[in-house]
This record gives C-alpha cells, sequence and structure tokens, in this order.
C-alpha cells in the first residue's frame, strides 16, 4: 500500500497554490536564466576556445617602425614559429546613414594562415571598394550587408559581417581598461584594396605562432620571454624600433572574452545558490510553520506507529517537488527561450565566432542537481531538528527547547505597541529570514540603481579632470609653435600585483605645468588614488616598477597621492624622469632615423630637449600626422564608460526589478507564514471587536516596521558589500574607477522596496478581512 | 491483582516524576497491574492522578523513572527507539481526546493512514460501516461533527487491527449521546476484533462497561478490580 500520506500534497499544492507559484516562478525563471547562461555561455565559450586552432589564433604580435626583411623574419622565426605579416591600417569611419563620426576602424587584408576570418553573415569582400565588416560594429551602428561606408575618403561596400578572430573583444589598444565596440572596429579588406588605402596610418604588425604548442602557461611565457630577447637583440643589431610587443596571453582584444565569460559564469552561480538558499529558508520557515501547525497530528501518527523517516519524506516531498518541478522547467527555458537572450547579451559585447548549443551536463548539475541538494539539505536539517522531538511532546504542542520559556518583560508602553514587539519576537526566525533575504534584494538594487549614474558620473569626472583637451603621443620628438602646446615625458611601465601585472604610466612633468596643477616632489614621486585604492599602496612606500621588454626595475618612494581618476598613473618632476630613465640614447636613435626630422632639429634655434608628447587645449596642427602616435582625447577616455553603458545598461534595468520581485515575494511568503500563525488570534480578536483596520494595524505593521528597517540597515550594508564586491571586481580589470553610489540611489531604493511592500500588505489586509470569526471557535485543540 | 501470573500486558512497580529539587513531582508511584488479552480495561481517575501519564508509558511515547512495561511479554523499555516505533506500529493503536485527523485527507483516507501502518489491515470499507461513516467517507474533516470525528480517529487506530486500543479521554470533548455513540463502538470494535482496550477517563460511570477497572489518585491505584456484571455502553448513563 503506497503511503495515504502522498494524498495530501497535490491538495496541499492546490490549497496554497499562491505560495508554491510564487517560489516555483521565482526559482524557475533563475534557474531557467543561469541555464541559460551556462548553456549559452559554455557553447560559446567552448566555440571561443576551439577557435584558437580552429582560426588558428596568433600565439602573439609584434609591431615594428618599419617593415622588416625577409631574412630577419627567417631569423626571428629561430626554426620553431612561423611570423606572418599582419599589417593594418587604423582609418577614420562615417556612417552615413547613422550620421555618426569620429569611428575608426582597423583594416586588414583577408588572412588565409593566421588569425583567421569567421564570416557570420555575406560573404569576404574580394574586389576593390569592398569591405567585411566587424559584425558587432556593424550592430552598433546600424550597418548591415550591402550598406555602404564611408572609410577615409573612399566608400565601401560591406560586403559580409566578419568576427576576426583575434578581435573578440574590440580593444583598440591594449592598454585600455574596456574595449570599445561603438567607436571602434576591425574590417578585412581584399590585398588590392588594403594597398589601395593611404599608408599614413599603417602600423608593421606581424603574428608569430608556434609550430608546437606550448604545454604550459609557464612554458608559453618562457618562450615568450626569449623570444621578446631574440627579437630586441635582432632589432637593436638591425638599428629597428619595436613599437609593441605582445604575447597572446597578455591580449585582452582575444583574452577579455574569455576571462569575462568565466567571471559572469562564476557570478551567475553565486547569484542563483543564494537565491537557492533563500528559497530554502522560505520553504524551511513554512516546514516549521507547518509543523508547528500540524503537532498534534503528527505527534498522534508517531504514536500510531510513524517512523521519522516517514515524517520527514512527507514533509520534505513538497520542497523537493517544487524545486525539482522549477528545474526542469528552468532548464528547458535555459535550453531554449533564455539560451537565446543569454547569447544576444554576449554578442551584443563581444565579437564572438558563430556558436553550435551543446548539451552541458555541468549546467545540469549546477542548476538542478545543487539546487535540490541546497534545498534538501536546509531543508533536511530543519526537519531533522523538529522531529527529534519525541510523540508526547508533539501531542502536547511542546516544541521549544526551553520548556520553561518566559514572556520577555517588555517596558510600560502602549499597548500596541507592546502587542507589536510580541509579534516580532514570536516571529523573530521569520523577521531574520526576511532581514536576509531584503539584504541580498538590497546589495543586487544598489547595484542596479548606482550603476548608471556612476557611469555618468564618472565619465563627467575623468573629462573635468583631463590635463588637457588634447594629449599627443609622438613617435619622434617634433617641436609645435602652439604656444598652447606643454612638453611632457611619457613611458609605459609595469606594475607587479599579487595576482597580475598592471601597466601604468610613468608621466615626466616639466616645473610650473599650466596643466598640471600639483607640484611635482624633488625626489620621488605622485600617484594616481586609482593605485592607491586598488592595490592599497600608501603615501611613504616604495612603488616598485618594472621594464615591460625587459630587465630594469625602478624604486620610487610615493611622496603624495593625488586624485586622477583618469588612469594609473605615476608623476615625477621632468628632471626626476629625465635621471631616471636616461632617454638621451633613444633619443639620439630616434632623431638619427629620420633624417627630415633631424634637419629640421638642426636649423631649430630652440635647444632641443627631450619629450614624448604635448598637453595641449588645442589641436596642434602644424605636426605632421606620421610624427603623432595617439591623440588621446574625451573619446578615448569614454570608452570604458560608453562600452559599459553599451553592453550593461540593459542588465542593471533588469538586476533592479529583479531585486524589487524578490523582495516582493520574500515579504508576501513571510507575511503570509505570520499571518496564518496567527488566525486564530486574528479570528479571536475580530471576536472581541477589533475592526480590520486596527487588526491590521497590529499584526502589519510589525512586519512594516520590520521591512522598513531591514531596508534602511540593509542598505547600508549592501553598500558597504558593494565596495568590497567593487574592488574584488575592479583588481581583475585594468584601470580603476572608483566606487561612489550616489546618495540618490538611497531613497529610490527605499521607495522603490517600499512601493512592492505595500503592494504585499494590500494582499494581506485582503486576507485578515477574510479570516472568519468562526476560526476561533472551532479550531480550538 | 495476581502478581504471580503472567498476563499480557504486564505493569510493574511504575514510577514517573518530573522535574526536580523541590519543584519535583511524583506521578506514578509504584502502580503494578496486569490485563488480560482482549479485556477493556479502564484507568479511572480524577485530573492529575497520572492516569495520562501510565497510558503514555505503556504506548510507549513517555518513558518511566523505574519499573517496566511488558506487553506479551516484552518489555518497551528495554527497546530502542526504532524498535518501540516498529513494536507501537504493529501492536498499538492511539485515540486521543482531540481528533488529531489530518485536515486536507478525507474520512477514508484518513482510516488508510492507519491501514498503511499494518501488514495485515481491516477491510477499510467493513469498518467504515462498522463506525457508521460510510456516507461520510468522502467527507473532509472539517464537515464532520466531533462525534464523527472521533469515529474516523478510532478507525484509524483499529484499521490495523491492534493487540492494545489505547485511548486517552475519548469522550472527553463530545456531548452525552455522542459519548455513549463512542463508547459503544469501542465496545463494538473489541467485541468484533478482539483488541485489547486501555481507555483512560474521568467519567466513574465509564467503569461500568469494563472488564477491568483501576481507580487511580495521586500516583497510586487505590482501587484494581474485575468488573463482573458489565453494562452495555448504551445503556450507561451519568
Amino acid at each position: 500500500m503506497k503511503n495515504p500520506l502522498r494524498k495530501r500534497l497535490l491538495r496541499e499544492l492546490v490549497s496554497e497554490f499562491g505560495k508554491y507559484l510564487v517560489i516555483f516562478l521565482f526559482m524557475a525563471v533563475t534557474i531557467g536564466f543561469v541555464s541559460g547562461f551556462l548553456v549559452a555561455g559554455d557553447s560559446m565559450i567552448q566555440a571561443y576556445d576551439e577557435s584558437f586552432e580552429k582560426y588558428q589564433i596568433e600565439d602573439g604580435h609584434f609591431e615594428m617602425q618599419d617593415e622588416l626583411k625577409s631574412s630577419l623574419i627567417e631569423k626571428l622565426e629561430d626554426g620553431n614559429k612561423a611570423i606572418y605579416p599582419l599589417y593594418y591600417k587604423d582609418m577614420d569611419c562615417t556612417v552615413e546613414q547613422e550620421k555618426t563620426s569620429g569611428l575608426t576602424i582597423r583594416i586588414y587584408e583577408n588572412r588565409t594562415d593566421i588569425n583567421k576570418i569567421c564570416v557570420m553573415e555575406g560573404c569576404l569582400p574580394e574586389k576593390e571598394n569592398e569591405i567585411g565588416l566587424d559584425r558587432m560594429f556593424a550592430d552598433n551602428n546600424g550597418l548591415k550587408v550591402g550598406d555602404s561606408i564611408q572609410i577615409g575618403e573612399q566608400n565601401m561596400t560591406i560586403t559580409g559581417l566578419v568576427a576576426l578572430s583575434d578581435y573578440s573583444a574590440l580593444f583598440s589598444d591594449n592598454n585600455d581598461t574596456m574595449f570599445d565596440a561603438v567607436k571602434f572596429g576591425v574590417a578585412c579588406v581584399s590585398s588590392k584594396e588594403f594597398r589601395n588605402l593611404p599608408d599614413d596610418n599603417i602600423h608593421y604588425t606581424y603574428a608569430w605562432r608556434y609550430d608546437q604548442r606550448p604545454e604550459n602557461d609557464k612554458q608559453e611565457s618562457e618562450w615568450s620571454d626569449d623570444f621578446m630577447e631574440l627579437l630586441a637583440k635582432q632589432a637593436m643589431h638591425s638599428g629597428l624600433t619595436i613599437e609593441d610587443y605582445l604575447p597572446q596571453y597578455g591580449n585582452q582584444a582575444i583574452h577579455f572574452t574569455g576571462d569575462d565569460m568565466g567571471g559572469d559564469r562564476q557570478m551567475m552561480i553565486v547569484l542563483l545558490y543564494i537565491i537557492i538558499v533563500i528559497m530554502a529558508f522560505v520553504f524551511s520557515v513554512t516546514i516549521k510553520h507547518t509543523i508547528t501547525k500540524e503537532a498534534a497530528v503528527i505527534g498522534t501518527l508517531r504514536a500510531s506507529g510513524y517512523t521519522k523517516k516517514e515524517l520527514f519524506v512527507h514533509y520534505i516531498t513538497m520542497p523537493v517537488l517544487v524545486s525539482l518541478l522549477a528545474a526542469i522547467v528552468g532548464n528547458i527555458l535555459g535550453y531554449t527561450a533564455f539560451k537565446d537572450v543569454v547569447a544576444g547579451m554576449y554578442y551584443g559585447s563581444y565579437s564572438l565566432p558563430t556558436y553550435i548549443t551543446i548539451w552541458n551536463a555541468d549546467a545540469f548539475i549546477l542548476t538542478t542537481v545543487y539546487p535540490l541538494l541546497i534545498m534538501i539539505v536546509t531543508n533536511g536539517y530543519v526537519l531533522i531538528r523538529r522531529l527529534q522531538l519525541s510523540p508526547l511532546q508533539f501531542i502536547r504542542r511542546d516544541l521549544t527547547k526551553n520548556k520553561k520559556k518566559k514572556a520577555i518583560r517588555l517596558p510600560h508602553i502602549k499597548f500596541f505597541r507592546r502587542f507589536r514587539i510580541r509579534i516580532i519576537l514570536q516571529n523573530r526566525s521569520n523577521y531574520v529570514t526576511l532581514f536576509l533575504g531584503i539584504l541580498f534584494a538590497d546589495v543586487l538594487m544598489v547595484f542596479g540603481l548606482m550603476m548608471g549614474p556612476l557611469i555618468k558620473d564618472y565619465q563627467a569626472i575623468i573629462i573635468n579632470n583631463m590635463v588637457a583637451k588634447y594629449q599627443y603621443v609622438l613617435s619622434a620628438q617634433v617641436e609645435t609653435e602652439n604656444p598652447d602646446a606643454e612638453k611632457y615625458c611619457l613611458t609605459g611601465l609595469s606594475y607587479h600585483a599579487q595576482t597580475r601585472n598592471e601597466d601604468v604610466s610613468v608621466y615626466g612633468i616639466v616645473d610650473h605645468s599650466r596643466y598640471f596643477d600639483e607640484k611635482m616632489p624633488d625626489d620621488g614621486v605622485m600617484i594616481a588614488d586609482g593605485i592607491a585604492q586598488k592595490y592599497g599602496v600608501k603615501k611613504g612606500d616604495t612603488i616598485q616598477l618594472y621594464e615591460p621588454y625587459g630587465n630594469e626595475v625602478y624604486s620610487f618612494e610615493v611622496k603624495d597621492i593625488i586624485y586622477y581618476p583618469n588612469g594609473l598613473a605615476v608623476f615625477m618632476s621632468y628632471d626626476q624622469y629625465i635621471r631616471t630613465f636616461d632617454p638621451d640614447t633613444s633619443y639620439m636613435e630616434n632623431l638619427l632615423s629620420d633624417p627630415a626630422l633631424f634637419l629640421k632639429q638642426f636649423a631649430s634655434a630652440k635647444q632641443s630637449e627631450y619629450f614624448t608628447g604635448y598637453f595641449s587645449n588645442e589641436k596642434l596642427t602644424d605636426i605632421d600626422e606620421k610624427y603623432i602616435s595617439s591623440c588621446i582625447t574625451e573619446d578615448d577616455l569614454t570608452k570604458l564608460t560608453r562600452q559599459m553603458d553599451v553592453s550593461m545598461g540593459s542588465m542593471f534595468e533588469m538586476v533592479k526589478y529583479f531585486a524589487l520581485v524578490l523582495a516582493a515575494m520574500l515579504i508576501y511568503l513571510l507575511t503570509k507564514v505570520i499571518l496564518e500563525k496567527n488566525a486564530n488570534s486574528i479570528s479571536m480578536v475580530k471576536i472581541l471587536g477589533y475592526e480590520n483596520g486596527e487588526i491590521a494595524s497590529l499584526y502589519l505593521m510589525s512586519t512594516t516596521f520590520v521591512v522598513i528597517l531591514s531596508v534602511i540597515v540593509g542598505m547600508f550594508l549592501a553598500a558597504a558589500f558593494m565596495s568590497v564586491i567593487w574592488k574584488a571586481v575592479m583588481i581583475s580589470f585594468n584601470g580603476w574607477i572608483s566606487i561612489s553610489i550616489p546618495v540618490i540611489v538611497y531613497p529610490q531604493l527605499f521607495l522603490l522596496m517600499m512601493a512592492g511592500y505595500f503592494a504585499v500588505a494590500l494582499l494581506q489586509f485582503r486576507k485578515i478581512k477574510k479570516i472568519p470569526m468562526e476560526d476561533a471557535l472551532k479550531n480550538v485543540e | 491483582m495476581k502478581g504471580e501470573e503472567v498476563m499480557f500486558l504486564q505493569i510493574q512497580e511504575l514510577k514517573k516524576s518530573y522535574g526536580s529539587g523541590e519543584n519535583k513531582a511524583e506521578v506514578l508511584r509504584g502502580v503494578s497491574f496486569g490485563v488480560e488479552r482482549g479485556e477493556i480495561c479502564v484507568l479511572l481517575g480524577p485530573s492529575g492522578s497520572g492516569k495520562s501519564t501510565l497510558l503514555n508509558i505503556i504506548g510507549g511515547i513517555d518513558t518511566c523513572d523505574s519499573g517496566y512495561v511488558a506487553i506479551d511479554g516484552e518489555k518497551t523499555a528495554e527497546m530502542s527507539e526504532k524498535v518501540l516505533t516498529r513494536y507501537r506500529r504493529k501492536h498499538l493503536g492511539y485515540v486521543f481526546q482531540m481528533y488529531n485527523l489530518i485536515p486536507n485527507l478525507n474520512v477514508k483516507e484518513n482510516i488508510e493512514v492507519g491501514a498503511y501502518l499494518s501488514e495485515k489491515p481491516l477491510d477499510i470499507d467493513d469498518l467504515l460501516k462498522t463506525l457508521g461513516l460510510y456516507e461520510h467517507r468522502h467527507k473532509l474533516p472539517n464537515q464532520l461533527s466531533g462525534g464523527q470525528q472521533q469515529r474516523t480517529s478510532i478507525g484509524r487506530a483499529i484499521v490495523k487491527n491492534p493487540d492494545i486500543l489505547l485511548c486517552d479521554e475519548p469522550t472527553g470533548a463530545l456531548d452525552y449521546n455522542t459519548s455513549k455513540e463512542i463508547l459503544k463502538l469501542i465496545e463494538d470494535v473489541n467485541q468484533k476484533y478482539g483488541n485489547t482496550v486501555i481507555m483512560v477517563t474521568h467519567n466513574d460511570a465509564i467503569k461500568n462497561m469494563a472488564d477491568r477497572v483501576i481507580k487511580l489518585r495521586d500516583g497510586q491505584i487505590r482501587r484494581d478490580f474485575h468488573n463482573d456484571v458489565k453494562i452495555p455502553a448504551m445503556e450507561l448513563d451519568w
């Protein structure tokens, strides 16, 4: 005979349909989203991982100031690698349809041997005036196959939308904090077309790929170091300048996507488990309530010979069934609707090749097996503890551990207040669960609310704090007649943190600078507050910086920490810069490598001094473009915020409303339990003559008080948590953005939460009205 | 009391107290008696006399400080919790003053809850007829009168055909006529199925339907006698 208690389950489900539906929906959607995230993410990660072989992604690349001779390439190949020219030209681009200008397109030749191209739509360009454009750049700028686009002075037709395997994240510069898929894109053209394009901005880049795969990261790093040494030696020997050297493992354009998707994965799993734990607590609260309600029945069953195990199985079945059903439905949603949503999110951020959905056992375990285990363990623990009581204790409803528990004495305050305090004390465990749930919702909501303003504020801050409107980085020392220009020196060094190395800009600032208010110390440096916050460097510390492509190590005493939100930078006086880096040699080499420049300098009456660029509030028009390595403008500095807004803007909104629904659902479920627990008392006070409003003010006001307190305390704790989480996240990024939670976030959060609460309170008020007076008379057991 | 004879239910020098020191309350002070198989035994006494505690110890849901309860030669105190649960499952049926029915199971299903515990349960439909509940078998407990609910709870206890039916004030919450109906039912069940019935009550009149009467006061047996002239339940008056 099957256990007849099973027949209760369906009836329980029907009678408590609202409660189970809310829990089910919330779990199913969460599991569905996470499942979709894992399925799409893992499928895409697999496609991304496979792309390294499939598209023959480089093991690294370097850029030279000039083209290399084939004999030198052979020497560099050294019998263990193949080196391929991968020249590109950065071109200005205008999208006429959208009337957008100021875009930059990095144009490559069609590739056949290395960093191959995935054609997502259309075909590769074969003729002149044809271009294969990065799919995401096209999406972000409203372009499709067949549209035309203005590249430089030339109109080109888009023949295909492509993904360049070495640009899954569109970083124009590897030192950028964030890629920029709005204003920067990559493209390919036929060899003939490439030659036709002007050479002003040509970059002589070479990619290499080892004949054998490195066995591990260590070997890869060793090989790269060896190659860099060889390259430096050969370059010096041949009088060539290395502009850039970037092994694949340090290339953000290649690795950012994989790292970010991996990081998202962890975040989503943690989010899922927090929600499942909250749900498990909600179930455990309802189980406790059910056991209290059914204590006498349980006692009778136990006295009749029902074992603890049978009762355990009976009471745990519902949470397990609901979780199982939510997991099944969630997984179905995950593999269908949510998978596409998540894939859309990734395709909205990354220029990924096409992927095929793969069955994901890991996702199944993470979204089905573990949530079920969490549910069973949490509720199992509560049940086992409760069922330890003897049958007699159940029959006598003696369910508290401390038999002689005395009522807590309360001060002489108004009766209603004392009543409410009693309700809070009676429902302590419910309210603790509610507080924890609201705290979690607060964390999510603080995140959802703060990110929009934070991005905007940060954008405004960096624009306001630009040293100059234009910051020119020169490839050769060229004088300007513009009186607005001020020389500076800049070099890139590397800061070695515990987990990663990070590029730091080191500036040499002239005395009495017009662009820089701070007075530089004679000895020692000033560091940007970002370095201090990110790596805990303090005033008086010694900071060590490493030469990226050499063995030099520089130590500087930190004299001061200054507010500089525009990047991780170290500032020193011009004199100290010259003393430290001794740039005379490179300066002369540089000068001699360009006869025209040499003659110009020679003819100049001014005494020339070393510098690498200019700060200027005016555009410098008298410098030949070919000597300008880059010009940092507002657009460059706002890449990060722009991309964050594009990639994650909608997610912030989603998180905000998800948090609101979570909080409202928790309040609904836990208030429901409190009202059910007190149904008899409510019925009795109705008999005594209390009106519904008065009853609500007794039973709901206690919850209102706890909700208000939880939201307020929770939001400040959430802000503190968010600072910690923020730091942990920012550590993995290049650069630093200080967290600033705008004050407006707190009242916004409070009002949103209260709106959610009052919607629930209205429902509960209806419930109070429905409790009949007869209950108190009937349920006298 | 026939101390030397080994009876079906044997209670020997049972002592039980609650609390300690000055607060110590002796509830049972060395209670000994025996009941034959198939007898109806009424434990009679005022509130606080220890009769419910005695019943609970017999039923294995409470423990004694000393002495023992032996059912068919097996001492319950020597049983582990697991064995005791199995024992209750197989041999004991419980009826309480409050019916403790499962609210979302109907009458028949509530009885099935008891039947599930037995390898050879009684026929449920037959029992429902005996209980006078056949017409009400699809009703939920809240659709029943107090008497009908108590009948259901008796049905749940008896359906597994236990050796001993333990009834703790089964008529305590019922009116006169319904109480008599319930007592009649217990009597019928005893006659039809031959179960031993131990019934706790403070109603002196009920002793007349018993085979054996144990009167308790202050945790001690004041009288223990065999009722030679049994009166049918329906003829009881109080």
